[in-house]
């Protein structure tokens, strides 16, 4: 199980750092993903291109990517961009790690675990 | 005895316009204002005209427009005013709600009962529509402040049991949007019946593809683009533009705004770049995503003739020439409307 993070994005050199660092993630990846937009205000057209971005990373893989919306204006702005209806979204890391699917494996990886360590305190 | 009116427009200067919101919502918005106000058009209807209707009925040849202080109050010492120009007895409507009334018969029940005020209730509580008798209101003139519809406390209200529904939340007037387009009320869509419980507006533009649920009404100059679905329980007001496989669904799309291709708008209201969903509540700013808009005024012409008050009073193809004459002098602004 990965928790990466989707902090606020100041600006253009932060944002391409955080592309970078989320799609390798995902790429590298066998492991379920969270996506966690708790630390990030309300979604810009960037951010969502990002997420959907993400989305296409894990397309026809079995990398399964959860997103935590962490606010409601968050899921709000994903309901109206249809998202959830591609990939599960959650109010809280809490109820992404309960999630069925991605709990079954959380287990097996620990390595992954300790790259989500990393990540949250990146 | 001279029965006089007076509509209280509540939460804005311009009250005789349609209302376009401009909320001061900032980042971390979890619990932000509302975005409906009372003048937004209902399935292209604007209660305040079906209240004139009503009031006009009444043999009433004029009545007083306000947008009462922040809150939509009014004080009595202002509506003492208006008894000393000889108003004997003063119809107050705050206009938070949209009620099938018979306001004769409030009359009447105010005659009887004789209270110096009485206040209409239905079911929720008060509707904020008050009889007032001009002794009531010098009798208090200089001690009280009240909501424009807040009777004195051991005052026996008027109990209305019929259609009612409170205007300003958003959820209600979803509510009352569905039964327009049902039939579930008096309120008509104002549009050409298209098909079964779906109604357009003049001058609409709907491709080819577009799929339309009932009960579903789309507003006058609306351009609704390929692929995009309606309904059901839907209703795009006036001049906005939906784009390329949005969907529209158990919603209200207010007038001028535009929603972005391929977008799903479910159980909420949308009103230019803000979206207040019904059932959290939550009003999200769609600007930054880029997912929906206010559209400018087409034109210079359009512009000015938005600005003078008749424009406000939908449906806005068929403007009435309502008289108005400003107030001079009084504490809140007001206009006379000859009806």
């Amino acid at each position: 199980m990965i928790i990466l993070p989707f902090p606020c994005l100041s600006n253009a050199a932060v944002r391409r750092a955080l592309r970078k660092e989320l799609l390798s993630a995902l790429r590298g990846s066998g492991s379920p993903v969270i996506v966690d937009l708790s630390g990030c205000p309300p979604l810009n057209h960037e951010d969502i291109e990002l997420l959907l971005e993400c989305m296409a990373q894990v397309a026809g893989r079995d990398t399964q990517v959860l997103f935590v919306a962490g606010s409601r204006v968050n899921r709000v702005l994903l309901e109206v961009t249809r998202i959830p209806s591609l990939v599960p979204v959650f109010n809280s890391v809490q109820e992404a790690l309960a999630y069925p699917k991605a709990t079954v494996e959380t287990d097996a990886k620990d390595q992954s675990a300790s790259q989500a360590q990393r990540l949250w305190s990146a | 005895m001279e029965l006089g009116a007076f509509v209280v427009v509540p939460g804005g200067k311009d009250f005789t316009t349609i209302h376009e919101v401009q909320p001061h919502i900032t980042a971390g918005f979890e619990n932000p204002r509302q975005l409906v106000c009372s003048r937004m058009p209902i399935v292209g209807n604007d209660v305040l005209q079906s209240w004139m209707d009503r009031i006009r009925k009444l043999g009433v040849q004029s009545l007083w427009l306000t947008s009462g202080r922040g809150d939509g109050t009014v004080t009595r010492s202002e509506l003492a005013g208006f008894a000393r120009q000889g108003i004997e007895r003063l119809l107050v409507i705050k206009l938070n709600s949209y009620a099938e009334m018979d306001l004769a018969d409030l009359v009447r029940f105010h005659c009887e009962s004789r209270n110096p005020v009485t206040e209409a209730h239905d079911a929720q509580g008060q509707m904020g529509i008050s009889l007032l008798d001009h002794l009531a209101l010098r009798a208090s003139e200089e001690k009280n402040q009240l909501s424009a519809a807040t009777p004195d406390s051991g005052q026996i209200p008027y109990q209305f049991s019929g259609y009612a529904k409170r205007i300003l939340a958003a959820r209600e007037r979803q509510e009352l949007v569905g039964d327009a387009l049902t039939g579930a009320c008096a309120m008509r869509p104002f549009g050409k019946q298209m098909g079964e419980q779906v109604w357009i507006g003049e001058g609409v533009k709907l491709d080819s593809s577009v799929r339309i649920l009932g009960p579903t009404y789309i507003g006058a100059r609306s351009r609704i683009r390929a692929g995009a679905t309606l309904g059901p329980f839907a209703s795009v007001e006036r001049d906005c533009v939906v784009d390329c496989g949005t969907t529209v669904e158990r919603s209200t799309v207010l007038p001028r705004t535009y929603l972005a291709p391929g977008l799903l708008i479910r159980d909420a209201v949308v009103d230019g770049g803000y979206l207040e969903h019904l059932v959290w509540g939550t009003v999200a700013d769609l600007h930054p995503a880029g997912l929906g808009s206010r559209i400018p005024r087409r034109n210079s012409r359009r512009q000015s003739s938005c600005e003078v008050p008749t424009e406000g009073f939908p449906p806005a193809d068929s403007v009435p020439a309502w008289g108005f004459a400003s107030s001079s002098g009084a504490s809140q602004p007001w206009l006379q409307v000859q009806l």
